[in-house]
């Protein structure tokens, strides 16, 4: 007994339609709506006003902590980078024996499997001020006594989310560069290509597409991290998302949260429009 | 030995949670949403097996708290614990229940003041039961201070600088406008309340971190992070000395806030009988000395804790003197307002 094509068709593609009107559409139409409401005291009341707008841009905290969420964002992204691109590169390039790229590779993408948390706090250990890197320091005589300068501050969530979020730069990167056919190299150093020249006009171009996704992973994932400024940010380290869920939380005012989650939601979907665009630009159908 | 204090904190979390998984075998249960200390197994542990009834604790770290998660709603909570000056939006809006105190058999002598609170009566009704009081007093590690602070100027000393912690909770502004010499804190003006945010970004350079939680203050302190504060009188002093963390409170000359603690039940839970039989607990000796013991605070029912307590601890917590009270800022219900300083207090800590 077979059912008819579209009955079929039906039942394959209802339960991810069912799932995505369920979790993502319906709870976006209810945060736009809950955008336009007011507060009123104790509570907030529906209504149709374009207040919380108005306040995101009028009051200056808005737009400081989102300038200062992109900022450290895009430092994560950018050293996520700098150091996942070479590493990709060697395991690809450099380590010949299988098992061994395996390990190395698995080295960096393991920690995923570690809560976040966990991962987070352990650096609260190491950076504190009689935390692990300066009992080294002091023991080593490098630093006369201990420095507060590693936690509780922009530099320690920058180095945490670096760590946290870096598997999702080196997994992407290292698919791209191992697809690179290495007969391309090689025609290219047959062509009397050095090996700087070979990289710069055959493997990274061909590897832009790694890089392009790795930046918007880590870019979005950071942009609306709110653990790190908890756990290991200092005074001046809110950000966007904190600020978010103090609206959904103490400041009881979720007609302006859900305002800023939607500004939120669009700056990440221009993100990831404009790196779609950066990837298509790579493989030469720019539109 | 620090190391281990936090690996025996993260295994007892642990261990915690996998009591909370535990399916409770009991007759009923309670899902309180309250402070740290108030849900401790001393007196939880023997009130569970009394009545049967299985207490499952969540914590909030600010007054603000108790609302948000209420009008989440979904009828998680069955009885929350806020301070006096928070009560009165949660009745307003509809989250508690009215109390029949007629249930609570010692209900008459908890201290006559506190059960006629304005905070917790509304149309002749009570809505809530006292339950602990005493300051937000100020706190510093003894070795660091030849001389001991008696200022607030202390908080904003630039020699101080990387070494302060201040609550995040919009209290920080009353901090603030007190030692700006605004001492009626619960009405400031716009431009009193713009000092107020001025005082606290000068200070900002030299806070360390601002602290949410009383573990998270704790945890400060014994990590070497920070030499003075605002807590919670009696509770992080305590279990900062019990650590052998050598801290010490003091009260400024600008004075410091009072508070009173007050049980109320969640609207239409399915669990009165076990949220009664935990008031009457609360209020009665185990609850009342088991939430001294703990957490350093004073009780609000004077006839229990003389019963429980040494005749010392019960003059220590200013049990005989409730006027005490008086002579602490008592939070007020900041009303409308309250939008307005949580706003000044955000935009401090966005900058």
């Amino acid at each position: 007994m077979t059912l008819p094509l579209r009955l079929r068709k039906v039942l394959v593609l209802s339960p991810p339609l069912i799932w995505v009107v369920l979790f993502m559409f319906v709870p976006y139409t209810i945060l736009f709506v809950f955008s336009f409401w007011e507060q009123v005291y104790p509570t907030f009341a529906p209504a149709f006003q374009l207040g919380n707008y108005q306040t995101l841009i009028s009051d200056p905290q808005y737009l400081r902590t989102l300038l200062r969420t992109i900022k450290i964002a895009g430092l994560v992204s950018l050293f996520s980078l700098l150091l996942a691109y070479p590493y990709a590169y060697f395991l690809v390039h450099k380590v010949r024996h299988p098992a061994l790229r395996q390990t190395l590779y698995m080295a960096v993408v393991a920690p995923l499997w570690v809560s976040y948390l966990l991962r987070a706090y352990t650096w609260k250990t190491i950076l504190g001020t009689e935390g692990i890197l300066n009992s080294f320091l002091v023991s080593t005589g490098i630093l006369s006594e201990p420095s507060s300068i590693f936690l509780y501050n922009q530099t320690s969530m920058i180095v945490t989310l670096t760590y946290v979020f870096i598997p999702f730069m080196v997994m992407p990167i290292y698919a791209a560069l191992e697809k690179i056919p290495r007969n391309l190299l090689e025609a290219s150093a047959d062509l009397g290509m050095g090996r700087t020249a070979t990289f710069v006009k055959v493997t990274l171009p061909l590897s832009m597409s790694g890089v392009v996704a790795g930046f918007t992973m880590t870019f979005c994932l950071a942009f609306g991290d709110f653990i790190a400024a908890y756990l290991v940010g200092g005074p001046d380290g809110m950000m966007i998302s904190n600020v978010i869920a103090t609206q959904f939380g103490a400041s009881l005012n979720w007609p302006l949260g859900s305002a800023l989650a939607l500004v939120m939601l669009l700056i990440v979907l221009a993100i990831i429009s404009v790196s779609d665009r950066f990837e298509r630009l790579g493989k030469g159908t720019f539109a | 030995m620090k190391m281990k204090t936090r690996l025996t904190g993260a295994l007892s979390a642990v261990a915690v949670l996998a009591v909370g998984v535990t399916p409770a075998l009991a007759e009923g249960e309670l899902n309180i949403l309250t402070w740290e200390g108030y849900a401790d197994t001393s007196f939880i542990a023997p009130f569970e097996a009394a009545s049967g009834c299985k207490v499952s604790a969540t914590y909030v770290g600010s007054n603000d708290d108790f609302a948000p998660k209420l009008a989440a709603g979904g009828g998680v909570f069955d009885l929350v614990s806020p301070a006096i000056d928070s009560t009165a939006p949660l009745i307003a809006a509809g989250f508690v229940q009215p109390i029949d105190t007629a249930r609570l058999s010692r209900w008459s002598e908890v201290y006559e003041k506190f059960r006629s609170a304005d905070g917790i009566n509304s149309d002749g009704q009570v809505f809530g039961v006292p339950f602990s009081w005493g300051a937000i007093s100020f706190m510093y590690l003894v070795d660091k201070f030849p001389t001991p602070p008696t200022s607030l100027a202390a908080l904003w000393d630039p020699a101080l600088a990387g070494h302060i912690s201040l609550w995040d909770d919009k209290s920080a502004i009353y901090v603030a406008a007190r030692l700006n010499g605004d001492m009626d804190i619960y009405n400031l003006t716009d431009d009193q309340l713009a000092a107020a945010q001025a005082r606290l970004l000068e200070q900002k350079p030299l806070i360390r971190k601002y602290w949410s939680t009383a573990g998270e203050l704790v945890d400060l302190y014994n990590s070497g992070e920070i030499w003075i504060s605002n807590t919670w009188a009696g509770y992080q002093s305590g279990l900062l000395q019990a650590e052998g963390v050598d801290v010490k409170e003091f009260v400024p000359t600008e004075n410091a806030e009072g508070w009173v603690d007050n049980w109320m039940i969640v609207a239409n839970t399915p669990n009165e009988e076990c949220a009664y039989k935990f008031l009457e607990m609360a209020i009665s000796e185990e609850g009342q000395c088991g939430m001294s013991a703990i957490t350093g605070y004073s009780a609000s029912n004077p006839v229990a804790a003389k019963a429980c307590m040494t005749p010392e601890q019960y003059v220590a917590l200013h049990q005989d003197d409730p006027a005490y009270l008086d002579s602490l800022l008592l939070w007020e219900n900041l009303g409308p307002r309250l939008n307005t300083y949580a706003n000044a207090w955000n935009s401090v800590k966005s900058q």
